[in-house]
């Protein structure tokens, strides 16, 4: 085992030999640097692994005496962590800047790798004194390379820098003295014995400042003017080192004198985290230069792991403990790696604004480690953030904390907003210049992408819970092997992924009961037979796949959930791919960001509702144990099924949809309208099965949600009808449909549910039906307007079809099955007697007839136009689905029985009472009957006989051209004169014009604006001017003190 | 349960009575209407000839497979609403098929016609066509609003939606109809039947004397003539609905033809004596003013009931 002192020896000696050693020419000293690097490393590993395989911490004594007569550093277990992340950061920083180096002056790398070293001191000494020491020495360093580049910007971020780190250590060495007068020793372990914060004033107050002038080398809100500009200025080689490096050595420093620290002290450092954290996150909402917004992430990111580690160890969690390394750990980790690559892509791309890192998308590796990056910093699974989030929610919900919770993932939605439109902005750039990237370059991203996945797996495997997670472990191996074969031509990567998913699903459903079996049908199966269009996409459709079986990967895993933690893992997954493939559309890209906000803010809420559960059963993840909560089920209950109801689009927290579904590709749009809302069904089941009487006070929850449900039907479907776009006409339609599902699942009752139900089933059918059909059309006529279609009848017959039995479904018209739903309704009504919320619904969908016709007739009737005279029908792809479909729906409206009376089956578990009574084919409730196969053959039946009787009458019938109609003596020339397509309901808009006001757009576009308005005002803080900075840092200092003592 | 092949038949006849009843009241009416406008009036059996005429016309023209499909749709749409309506409550063999479904399926089927109507009148390629589908089925499903609150009311008051089961509850006199137990769901019941038969004030959909093309001039001959046959048999078979529904049913074809004239000479004079509505107003009107009386009367009907 090499004594680690040797870190510092070789360190110190390559240091000050290499100015000797670049006499013998560059190349020399340059193998000297990566050498020495890489001894360091070395040395940290090994380390490591020792530890890991049981060794004991080790001691390192100095000068021969032990401490606390002098100076000791150990290499325990979160030494060796610490220092080796710290040490491979140093060596990829050091060949990323190989180019640099090769051509300044040989103190670049002697400050280089003072500047590790010094890390690595402040990470291993254990005397306060020496602490300090290391701290200057980083600091210089810094400073020194910060300002390497010798401009404006660079020298005055540096100066800025010293100023904030001169504070710092004056702070620093006051609270040392004085802590040495009280304690008699600088042995950070002996004086932590020693001290005790409540035995005086002065104590306390000597342990406060050492406290802040760590507390400010970890740029604390709103003393961290300096730090932003230091972030934008320097040269990004070096900025990895100081976002990742130096917050890890100073975090450590913090986590060397926390005990020292007493209750009120442990509290403000967790209230100044997370008011750094969300300060940032609020700021950097307006911020456009790259690196500038890095540095506010950068900035947020430490702050949340400052402030969640300090709230562990104020609830007692043992500073060294299993829960304090998972989360507080887990969250670093993901910010080390995912900052340190996301600096070294800024130093790649050189480019100041956001909107022009779209050069990226010409190499794929480096984008798909860019969009890793940025899910890693948000909190997504698979990178060990997510984990640790997860289980911060948990313990603090058990601890009671739910403001802090609060804070912390609203920061994290705040960060998103910033980050994902981002990451729009890049997978929607134009691209016309080239990207290079060199091997120094490029391998440090690579090692940080790949090393944040890994950790990733390995905290799934730690965190608790996590032995349940390896129902992923078959799809997400799916995935990467997507990742991995994406060179392949997309017909080939759709075969696999049907034929994969046709297995998995072959496994799974018969191991399903009860309503997952029913879901897995609509998800899986559904899932499959959408993925059929996938064969007319010419090319190789990079990127398309993974993202696809992640998605169904996260669908799958949640009807495999048995505990929340597999439930939420499901959820996010879902999302990720799904919002990866929505963004795919051309013009999505805005419409992807409002979708993923929707997801991620709902899903903060059930994350929410997921900790209150935790924390009222006792700390168990067992989704069963829902029903037996007794205490604040309520707040539970509405907490959950917020979240779920942002999946499903209920009025209100829809806004998202319409774009979304109308601007995603043509076999995207079926996907996620048919199939992905079903998911938040499927959610409201899980919750609503168990926690049945929900109250606030005497006002019942469900009564609300019947009125949700009611007044989405009528929005929804009255947005519908204005429509021009023909998908974002379904996509409205979509709204309404979901609100059905939503007023059936309120009532409560056996028949409320199957109707909900039916509805679902329905709307899977006929929605995607209607999708594929008019993804078809806008295929080949490359518009989506209909007052640009009509008259495809001619040319698209078979899409006419589709699209007719799809509206006929839609509507409700017997004899197709959507007239199950409708009848259903009307004895739910009759059953439980909500005639109003009743009322609301009908008239719903009767407004939905105005759209189905509007659709139909403005895309396949009237007179075709003269551009689409030889347009082809859909492609085959897309046609073989839409038949599948429509076979299904006649299956369904002739023996509707065969499905609904199995679903009656597993209701009655739930509702025992008042289901229907099948009696052959018939079905019977207390008020009414229903006949699905006879309806079906006497409607076919009568219109048989009534087109045979005008066949029989008819003479020579003279199909007559086009425009050979009667029209006033006036003669159309062109089709566009007689196509009534635009605003084809203006008399409805007029007469009920004020019902169509966009409420909650304007909202929530209000609330978006709040934020980034208050965001750009405390902005202004950061003029830029040192002095400035120097007040904020002491106000800062004095206003906390101020509060300290106050408590 | 067997399907009993005997039903047909019946259905046919059941149809053929209802047809000519149709036939003969339309022509009554034109002819009561032409009185009262101080003309002579045509035959009573001038319908008859109209459609034997068309039938028998040599030559057709059509635009296209929908709006050869147009009138079949709509002719099924109404025979379908009339064979799913129970004509002749006690009668086995005039309750048609109203074992396969409630007033719902009536209710529902009679969009099956209208849908099939649109699409055929789309397909002629006239603008004034489309223009006329839009008004109209903005007009309907507007129109419809008191209609459904109409029937689920009686299905609240009579706690059922099976329509054999509201005649009977309706038997034992004319007391016992809706029209006296529930006076305020039958206003509301003859404000949605105005609405749907589609005559002044509601009548903007053909607007008859204004827009002179559309439907009527494309349709020609043999489509001319299934529409015509329609023209008897819809309104008659929502007439019976009706009159199921709200005045007591009929035992017999002499007390339904008496009946089904009278309801139906309800909408002639109020037709006669007021003018058109435009497409936006006849919404708002059932906006304003229907749909607050149907509230009213659903919740008089929930509290009584």
């Amino acid at each position: 085992m090499v004594n680690p002192l040797y870190i510092f020896i070789l360190a110190l000696g390559a240091g000050f030999l290499l100015t000797l050693f670049d006499k013998a020419g560059r190349k020399v000293s340059l193998i000297i640097f990566y050498a020495v690097l890489a001894a360091m490393v070395a040395i940290s590993a090994q380390w490591l692994v020792a530890l890991i395989g049981g060794s004991e911490t080790a001691m390192i004594y100095t000068a021969g005496f032990k401490p606390p007569f002098s100076i000791n550093l150990q290499m325990g277990l979160e030494e060796a962590i610490f220092t080796l992340a710290v040490n491979v950061l140093g060596l990829l920083s050091g060949l990323y800047l190989i180019k640099k180096f090769s051509a300044i002056k040989v103190n670049a790398m002697v400050l280089f790798l003072m500047m590790i070293m010094g890390i690595n001191g402040l990470i291993m000494t254990r005397d306060m004194f020496n602490l300090f020491v290391f701290m200057e020495i980083t600091s210089i360093a810094t400073f020194a390379m910060i300002g390497i580049e010798r401009d404006v910007k660079t020298l005055s971020a540096g100066f800025k820098y010293m100023i904030a780190g001169g504070i710092a250590s004056v702070l620093f060495l006051i609270g040392t003295i004085y802590l040495y007068c009280f304690s008699g020793m600088l042995h950070i372990d002996s004086m932590a014995m020693a001290i005790d914060t409540a035995s005086s004033q002065a104590t306390l107050l000597a342990v406060f400042i050492l406290l802040m002038a760590i507390v400010i080398e970890l740029k604390p809100f709103p003393a961290n003017g300096w730090a932003l500009d230091v972030y934008e200025a320097a040269d990004p080689g070096v900025v990895a080192v100081i976002a990742a490096g130096s917050s890890a050595g100073m975090l450590f420093a913090l986590y060397k004198i926390t005990p020292l620290l007493n209750e009120t002290l442990l509290l403000t450092l967790a209230a100044i985290g997370v008011t750094t954290f969300l300060a940032s996150n609020l700021m950097g909402l307006m911020q456009k230069n790259a690196k500038r917004l890095l540095g506010y992430s950068s900035i947020g990111q430490i702050g949340l792991v400052m402030g969640v580690f300090a709230m562990l160890v104020y609830l007692g969690y043992p500073i060294n403990g299993k829960m304090v390394m998972l989360i507080a750990g887990g969250l670093f980790i993901t910010h080390f790696a995912a900052k340190a690559g996301l600096f070294w892509l800024a130093g790649i791309l050189n480019k100041e604004e956001i909107e022009d890192w779209g050069a990226l998308r010409k190499k794929p590796i480096f984008l798909f480690a860019f969009g890793a990056f940025i899910l890693a910093l948000v909190g997504l699974p698979p990178f060990p953030s997510f984990f640790a989030k997860w289980q911060m929610v948990m313990v603090l919900a058990k601890e009671g904390q739910f403001i802090f919770i609060a804070a912390v993932l609203l920061g994290t939605l705040l960060e998103a907003v910033y980050l994902f439109r981002w990451l729009g902005k890049v997978l929607q750039a134009e691209v016309k210049e080239k990207l290079k990237i060199s091997f120094a370059q490029g391998l440090p991203i690579l090692v940080a992408v790949f090393t944040a996945l890994g950790l990733g797996a390995y905290t799934a495997t730690v965190v608790p819970g996590g032995e349940s997670l390896n129902i992923f472990y078959l799809p997400l191996l799916l995935v990467v092997a997507m990742f991995v074969l994406d060179f392949l031509p997309a017909w080939v990567k759709n075969t696999i992924v049907i034929a994969a998913m046709g297995l998995f699903t072959w496994k799974l459903l018969p191991n399903l009961e009860s309503y997952r079996f029913m879901f897995g049908i609509i998800f899986m199966v559904g899932g499959i037979i959408l993925l059929i269009p996938g064969y007319a996409y010419k090319g190789k459709r990079v990127g398309f796949y993974p993202f696809a079986v992640m998605m169904y990967t996260g669908l799958a895993g949640l009807l495999m959930a048995e505990n929340t933690l597999q439930l939420f893992t499901a959820w996010e997954l879902m999302t990720i791919g799904s919002y990866f493939l929505i963004i795919r559309g051309k013009k999505a890209k805005p419409h992807a960001l409002s979708y993923l906000l929707f997801s991620l803010g709902g899903a903060y809420v059930m994350l929410s509702g997921l900790g209150l559960f935790f924390a009222e059963n006792g700390g168990n993840l067992d989704i069963a144990l829902l029903s037996t909560i007794t205490q604040s089920s309520s707040i539970i209950y509405i907490l959950l099924v917020v979240g779920f109801l942002t999946k499903l689009a209920s009025m209100g927290l829809h806004i998202w949809l319409p774009g979304a579904h109308a601007e995603a590709e043509a076999d995207v749009s079926p996907m996620v309208s048919a199939i992905l809302l079903k998911a938040g069904m499927f959610g409201l089941i899980v919750v609503m099965s168990a926690i049945q009487n929900p109250m606030i006070g005497k006002v019942d929850i469900n009564y609300i949600l019947s009125w949700v449900g009611a007044i989405t039907v009528f929005l929804g479907n009255l947005a519908a009808i204005y429509q021009e776009d023909a998908k974002r006409l379904l996509a409205y339609s979509s709204v309404g449909n979901l609100g059905y599902v939503l007023f059936g699942l309120s009532l409560m009752t056996h028949l409320g549910w199957l109707t909900s139900i039916t509805y679902a089933l329905n709307h899977f059918l006929f929605k995607a039906l209607l999708f594929l059909a008019i993804g078809g059309v806008v295929w080949r006529v490359k518009t989506k307007n209909m007052y640009e279609m009509g008259g495809l009848i001619k040319r698209m017959p078979i899409s006419f079809i589709s699209v007719l039995i799809g509206i006929i479904t839609l509507a409700g018209v017997p004899p197709l099955s959507g007239y199950a739903g409708k009848w259903l309704t009307y004895n739910i009504l009759l059953e439980k007697g909500w005639y109003f919320q009743g009322i609301v619904i009908i008239i719903g969908g009767l407004i939905a007839f105005l759209y189905c016709f509007r659709l139909i007739y403005a895309v396949f009737l009237g007179q075709l136009k003269d551009e689409h005279r030889n347009v082809k029908e859909a492609p085959l792809p897309f046609l073989i689905p839409q038949v599948i479909l429509m076979i299904a729906i006649m299956f369904f409206s002739a023996y509707p029985g065969m499905i609904l009376s199995h679903v009656g089956d597993f209701l009655t578990k739930i509702f025992p009472a008042g289901g229907i009574d099948w009696q052959g084919g018939v079905a019977m409730t207390q008020f009414g009957h229903w006949d699905g196969f006879t309806i079906l053959m006497l409607t076919g039946g009568i219109f048989v006989a009534v087109l045979a009787w005008l066949m029989i009458n008819n003479r020579k019938t003279q199909k007559v051209k086009q425009f050979n109609i009667v029209y006033a003596a006036e003669r159309p020339s062109r089709p566009e004169l007689t196509h009534v397509g635009y605003n084809f309901f203006a008399h409805y808009n007029k007469a009920l014009g004020v019902l169509s006001t966009p409420l909650a757009v304007k909202f929530w576009n209000g609330i978006a604006d709040g934020f980034h308005a208050t965001g750009d005002f405390f902005r202004k803080i950061y003029t830029g001017n040192g002095q400035t900075y120097l007040v904020h840092i002491i106000l800062f200092v004095v206003v906390v003190y101020a509060f300290v003592i106050g408590e | 349960m067997e399907f009993q092949w005997i039903k047909i038949p019946y259905a046919l006849l059941s149809i053929f009575i209802i047809f000519n009843i149709g036939m003969l009241i339309n022509g009554v009416v034109r002819k009561i209407g032409a009185r009262v406008g101080g003309r002579y009036g045509i035959r009573v059996y001038q319908p008859y000839i109209d459609l034997i005429k068309n039938y028998a016309l040599r030559s057709n023209v059509s635009h296209g497979i929908m709006f050869y499909l147009g009138p079949v749709f709509r002719l099924t749409g109404g025979v379908g609403v009339y064979l799913l309506v129970p004509a002749i409550y006690g009668s086995v063999m005039f309750s048609n098929f109203s074992f396969a479904g409630d007033m719902i399926v009536a209710l529902y089927f009679i969009f099956f016609g209208t849908l099939g109507m649109a699409l055929g009148a789309g397909e002629g390629g006239h603008p004034y066509s489309a223009l006329g589908i839009g008004r109209g089925l903005a007009q309907v499903t507007a129109a419809e609003i008191p209609m459904v609150m109409a029937f689920l009311g009686v299905a609240v008051q009579y706690q059922s939606l099976n329509i054999t089961t509201i005649v009977a509850a309706q038997q034992g006199g004319i007391m016992n109809w809706t029209m006296m137990t529930n006076p305020l769901i039958t206003i509301l019941g003859l404000i949605a039947f105005l609405g749907t038969m589609m005559r002044s004030p509601f009548d903007i959909v053909l607007a008859p004397q204004e827009i002179p093309i559309g439907p009527p001039t494309e349709f020609h001959s043999t489509f001319l003539g299934v529409l015509q046959t329609n023209r008897a048999i819809f309104p008659m078979a929502k007439t019976v609905l009706f009159m199921n529904l709200f005045f007591g049913g009929a035992t017999n074809w002499w007390i339904l033809i008496l009946k089904v004239f009278l309801i139906y000479m309800v909408s002639v004079i109020v037709g006669v004596v007021f003018p058109r509505f435009r497409a936006d107003h006849s919404i708002r009107w059932f906006y304003k003013y229907a749909l607050p009386l149907g509230i009213l009367a659903l919740i008089v009907t929930s509290i009584i009931f």
